[in-house]
Parts: C-alpha cells; sequence; structure tokens
C-alpha cells in the first residue's frame, strides 16, 4: 500500500514538448510583459510613440527567450510504470510520478492549441499541487496516447470492465446540454466581471488625462448635473443588461457543448467552446455530493449538481461541476451512478431549538442597532450599512428554518441556505474527523454544533449548526457508529469483490 | 458526552505557566521601555502603562494556566481517539484511528525539560489535518503512537 516510490528505475527524460508551445507561451506573455513596459515608458520618460514601439518588442523578445529557454529544458520521459518530468532553467528538477499514483489525467485545448492540434495534459495524483504533473502542450494524439498508456498499465480495481481500450466516444451518456440549454443556463449567472473591466478601463482612461469633466466650463457642469438622475438610471440599466450579457458569455464559453460520459473510473466532463477542456471526476474520490440551486432556478425547477473531490482543482474550489443546469430527473442518475442515495433518501429531516435564531440574529442585531445610533448622532450614510445588518438579524429565524440534518440509511444530509438551497449528501465512510464546537453564545443558550470533516471540504465541511447540546453529543455518538459500521461493511465489500489488486 | 475524559500530565500546566510568564515579561518589558522612552515626553503620567501591563502578566500568570490546562482533556477508545480542547469556543473531536494518515510525536526543549511530549494525528481531513493532543508524558505519548500505528496497520490488512 505505501511502498515509497521506486528510485526512477533508468527512464531516460528524452521528450520535448511540442514546438508550437513557443508561440502559445510568447503569446501568452505578451500582455504582460508589454504592459508593463508601456506602464514603465509612461513612467519614467514622457516616452513618444516610437519609443514605446520599440519598448514593446523589446518585451516580446525576452518574452519569446524566457519561453524557448522554459521550452529547451523541459524534458518528459514515459517508462512502463511511471513518468519523469524534468524541468527548470537553471535550478534543475526531476519529477517522478508513479502511474499508481495517478488519479486522474485532464486533457484541455485552448483555442491557439486547437488550432494547433496540441493539447495540455494535467496529470493529478491526489496530493499537494506541487505533485502534479503538467505537460503544456503535447501533440493530441500523444496525449491520448499517454492517457491510455497510464490507464492501460494500472488496474483500475472498481471499473465494471477492462480499462484499458475504452474510448470516450463509447461512453454511455449521463447528461448533456445542448445549445439551447447552456444559453438560457447563461441568464441564471448574472455576472458584473465586463462591469468591473470597463469602470478598469475608465479609470486608466482618466489618469491619461483624456477625460476630465473639471475641465468643462461651468453651464455645462450645471447642465450635467440637472441630467445626472436620469443618466445614473440608464447607466444602472445598462450595467445590469451587461451584468446578464457577460453570465450568458461566461457560460457559453465554459459549458458549450457539455457533456458527461461515465468513464471506467468516473465520471468524464467535457465542455468549452474557445477551450476545450475533459477532465475525469473519480468516483473513488467523491467525498460530498452537493444539490442545490438559487431562487430563480428553483422556481423554475432547475439544479446543480457538483462533488466535492479529494485533491480537486483549487480553481474549482474544492467542488468539481457535474451537471450545472438539470432537471432533478437528470441529476439522480448521476448520484445514482456515483452509489450516492439522492434527496429522497434522507428520511427524517430535523431542525436545531428554536434558540438558534437568538444566536444567528444576536450580532448582526446588536451591530446594526449601534450602527443606527452612529448614523442618528453622527454620519446619516450609516444607515445604509445598519438597514444591511438588521436585515441579516431579519433573516436569522429563516437561515434556523431551512437549516435542518438528517440521517439516511446511507449517508448523512444537511440542508441549508435562505435563497440559495443545498444540500450535502455525505456517505458515512468519507468521514474523517468529527468534531462538536460549542462557542460562548452557544454554551450560554445550550447550543452546540456538529461539525463533520472530510478529505477536500470547503469551508466548513459539513455541519449541523446550533443543535441542543444534548442532541449534538448524541448525533456525534450516532455518526461515529455509523462510520465504523459502513467503513467495515465496505472494506468486506471490497475484499471479496476484486482479488487482483496489487 | 465526558465518561471519564484524562486530564493532560500535570507537569503541562507549569510549562503554560512558563510561557505565559515569559510573554507576560516580554510585554512588561515593552511597556516599561515605551514608558520610559516616549510616555515621559507627553502629558500622560509615565508609569501607568507599566503598571497596568504588569498587573494584567501577573493576572494571565496565575489565572491563564489553570484554564487552559482544565480546557483539556482526552480518552484513547476501542478505535478513535477522542480530545476536547478550547478555553472559550469549546471543541470536542473525534478521529477514528483508521483515517489516520500519519502520526508525530512532538518534543521541544520546554517540553523536554518537562518530560512531556505532544501527539499529532495527521488525517486527509480539511480542518482537522493535524489534531493535535499537547501535554502528554513522553513515554505515555510513544506507547499512544506505537498503539495507533498497529491499529492502522489492522485497519489496511
Amino acid at each position: 500500500m505505501s511502498e515509497p516510490p521506486t528510485a526512477a528505475t533508468g527512464i531516460v527524460a528524452d521528450r520535448r514538448l511540442h514546438p508550437t508551445t513557443l508561440v502559445s507561451r510568447t503569446l501568452r506573455a505578451i500582455p504582460e510583459a508589454a504592459g508593463g513596459m508601456a506602464a514603465y515608458a509612461a513612467l519614467i520618460a514622457r516616452a513618444d510613440a516610437s519609443q514605446i514601439v520599440f519598448l514593446v518588442m523589446v518585451a516580446l523578445a525576452l518574452a519569446a527567450l524566457i519561453a524557448f529557454l522554459g521550452w529547451w529544458r523541459f524534458r518528459y520521459g514515459v517508462g512502463t510504470s511511471e513518468i519523469v518530468i524534468e524541468s527548470g532553467v537553471i535550478r534543475r528538477r526531476r519529477r517522478v510520478i508513479p502511474f499508481e499514483r495517478v488519479q486522474d489525467i485532464a486533457i484541455e485545448q485552448r483555442l491557439l492549441a486547437r488550432l494547433f492540434g496540441t493539447a495540455h495534459v494535467r496529470i493529478e495524483t491526489g496530493g499537494a499541487a506541487a505533485d502534479e504533473g503538467h505537460l503544456d502542450s503535447i501533440s493530441l494524439a500523444d496525449a491520448h496516447g499517454l492517457r491510455d498508456h497510464i490507464r492501460g498499465s494500472h488496474v483500475v480495481t472498481d471499473a465494471a470492465g477492462g480499462a484499458a481500450s475504452s474510448s470516450p466516444a463509447a461512453e454511455p451518456m449521463l447528461f448533456e446540454m445542448g445549445f439551447g440549454r447552456v444559453l438560457y443556463s447563461g441568464l441564471f449567472n448574472f455576472s458584473l466581471v465586463f462591469v468591473a473591466a470597463i469602470f478598469a478601463v475608465l479609470q486608466n482612461v482618466d489618469e491619461f488625462g483624456l477625460w476630465r469633466p473639471k475641465d468643462l466650463p461651468p453651464d455645462m457642469v450645471e447642465r450635467v448635473g440637472s441630467a445626472w438622475l436620469a443618466a445614473s438610471l440608464a447607466l444602472g440599466f445598462a450595467v445590469l443588461l451587461l451584468g446578464f450579457v457577460a453570465g450568458v458569455v461566461r457560460t457559453l464559453a465554459r459549458d458549450y457543448g457539455y457533456k458527461l460520459t461515465r468513464a471506467p473510473n468516473g465520471f468524464r466532463r467535457r465542455r468549452g467552446l474557445a477551450t476545450l477542456s475533459e477532465a475525469v471526476i473519480p468516483i473513488r474520490r467523491i467525498q460530498v455530493a452537493r444539490l442545490g440551486n438559487g431562487l430563480v432556478m428553483r422556481a423554475l425547477g432547475w439544479h446543480r449538481l457538483d462533488f466535492q473531490t479529494l485533491g480537486a482543482d483549487p480553481k474549482e474550489r474544492g467542488a468539481q461541476v457535474a451537471a450545472p443546469f438539470a432537471r432533478i430527473d437528470e441529476v439522480r442518475p448521476i448520484l445514482a451512478e456515483a452509489g450516492y442515495p439522492d434527496e429522497r433518501e434522507a428520511g427524517e429531516w430535523r431542525r436545531g431549538p428554536v434558540l438558534s435564531f437568538v444566536r444567528r440574529g444576536l450580532a448582526p442585531l446588536l451591530a446594526g442597532l449601534a450602527m443606527v445610533a452612529v448614523a442618528l448622532a453622527l454620519e446619516p450614510l450609516n444607515f445604509i450599512a445598519a438597514a444591511v445588518l438588521l436585515l441579516l438579524a431579519a433573516l436569522a429565524p429563516l437561515r434556523w428554518h431551512r437549516h435542518r440534518h438528517a440521517l439516511g440509511g446511507r449517508a448523512f444530509y444537511v440542508r441549508s441556505g435562505v435563497l440559495n438551497h443545498s444540500i450535502r449528501i455525505m456517505p458515512y465512510a468519507n468521514v474523517q474527523a468529527i468534531e462538536v464546537t460549542r462557542g460562548p453564545v452557544q454554551r450560554l443558550l445550550g447550543l452546540a454544533t456538529v461539525r463533520v470533516d472530510t478529505a477536500g471540504a470547503g469551508a466548513g465541511g459539513v455541519r449541523a449548526v446550533d443543535l441542543a447540546a444534548g442532541d449534538a453529543a448524541a448525533l456525534a455518538g450516532r455518526l461515529l457508529d455509523l462510520f465504523n459500521e459502513h467503513r467495515r461493511r465496505r472494506k468486506d465489500a471490497r475484499g471479496t469483490g476484486s482479488v487482483a489488486v496489487s | 458526552m465526558s465518561d471519564a475524559m484524562q486530564p493532560l500530565h500535570p507537569n503541562q500546566r507549569k510549562l503554560l505557566r512558563v510561557r505565559i510568564f515569559v510573554f507576560a515579561l516580554v510585554l512588561v518589558v515593552a511597556a516599561a521601555a515605551a514608558d520610559f522612552a516616549l510616555l515621559r515626553k507627553t502629558e500622560m503620567p509615565w508609569g501607568v502603562l507599566s503598571i497596568a501591563t504588569l498587573l494584567a502578566g501577573v493576572a494571565a500568570v496565575l489565572v491563564l494556566p489553570r484554564r487552559r490546562y482544565r480546557a483539556w482533556a482526552w480518552r484513547m477508545d476501542e478505535d478513535e481517539l477522542r480530545i476536547a480542547s478550547g478555553v472559550m469556543i469549546r471543541s470536542d473531536t473525534v478521529v477514528p484511528f483508521g483515517r489516520v494518515q500519519h502520526i508525530d510525536v512532538l518534543r521541544g526543549p520546554l517540553q523536554r525539560s518537562y518530560g512531556l511530549a505532544s501527539l499529532v494525528l495527521h488525517t486527509a481531513g480539511t480542518r482537522s489535518a493535524a489534531v493535535l493532543l499537547p501535554g502528554l508524558e513522553a513515554q505515555e505519548a510513544e506507547r499512544m503512537r506505537d498503539h495507533i500505528r498497529g491499529k492502522i496497520r489492522e485497519d489496511l490488512a
């Protein structure tokens, strides 16, 4: 189980990345390098255009040189049981990844890579990010070959069929989103990223002195002032519209052609418009399933399913999306395929005592009242902060009412969220540690929180907040018993199942 | 909840006292230095800060070690270790041995002089990635480590 990684058994790292990598890396470095140079030029001397162009050229050459050095000094080699990656221009680093440690091989194609027929291969090991391998980029054929090679050489223990020669195209489809669905789902991903970008640009324009309202003649300023209300209304509307457009564009770029298929050892997710990305979510690494939706999505009957997995990409905040926008009937089969019970199997939902909303609402209520006092005495603008805090306090009863937990037959369930609902489903065998905590206010009110820690958990883990102290202790004990029982059961099943696990 | 949890070794209280004493001493010296160097030139009556810090330090040395020491308790069960800790936010953690990835026994210089050690259980969890149990008698800590290690082996077999 835990033999040390075998010393690199004479594998020669003699392969280089695809030469077009040079082009894409140089291009990728340009905005930064050129921007930096231009800013530098503008800063040190009021350089004229030709000087700036010269500096940009220098930056470009520099970026190309760095890309070349990086490419020149990067080599990799593939053996029968491990892959070796050597990198580093000055300080050499040699990384050996045994195939049996490989959890996931993600193949991603950015726009340029698609033109060149190359792909970025990410070899995930489930350990820290520092243990992962990146091949950016090799030809697509090499990427698929490498994946098949690694898959073929290490036995996939929980796969029903043979793992070696599976082609993604032949895998059973679990969930798919057509163009219309992706477009529609974009409306729910309202985003202000474009607006932020526009404001950033405007600010720069202002700094360069191209736009100075102060310079307008006084009568103009007055007229501008009278149009202020109309202008800000129009601006608000435009921002709103832009937010929707941004959401749709971003969603389309990310989720276009969304397909979730059943790979031999997990779920294979393919999506993307310009950047085609492909990732496998190995079922054995799934720790918690989360079913959720926002207010409007819920009203229209849509759901989102993601999986919290071990060693997941930090970019995805520890959660891997399985179905971003789906009907409940589409979600349930995915859960079933992962061996997870769905929300109907939760059984009896329980709630903490009413006192909980005192605990939740106390701090915002006191802070809100203090803010009201400040607003009355000093600065009326503080009424806004006071209103937010008091609203938070007012939401406390709703949050208490909504927050429930259940001990199902196979998993622990926690429900939460007032506007954004979520249901977390955690099989008992995935417990890492169980903690009962009591803060000062909770002790005063006789409350306690049960927190179940799982591997790769995001903030907080799976928590049942503000239970009666006695119930919390009982729940913790019950969870521990269920953990022991299910773990034993799972081990027995594994013991009798496959014998050929080395 | 707590059928006979074990307290830490009594020496842990002495160790905590030394630590808090050193910390308070640093603060008092810093306050005194500030008093002499800076505050003498202002209108604030000098010496007030030093005396206030000194009193707070004495109070801390008298009260805190006891409180902190009492916050800790532990119990070794058949398949799990239970640890209670926390003065303000009380916490009661259960770590099943089957989930322990590896175990450390730590002994700092101060701990060595009191014959103490800390046990650290590492799990794959996020918040409980390293569960600390300080103030164990050194041999006890090693015994516990060996016992848990045996349990892990059993679990893997």
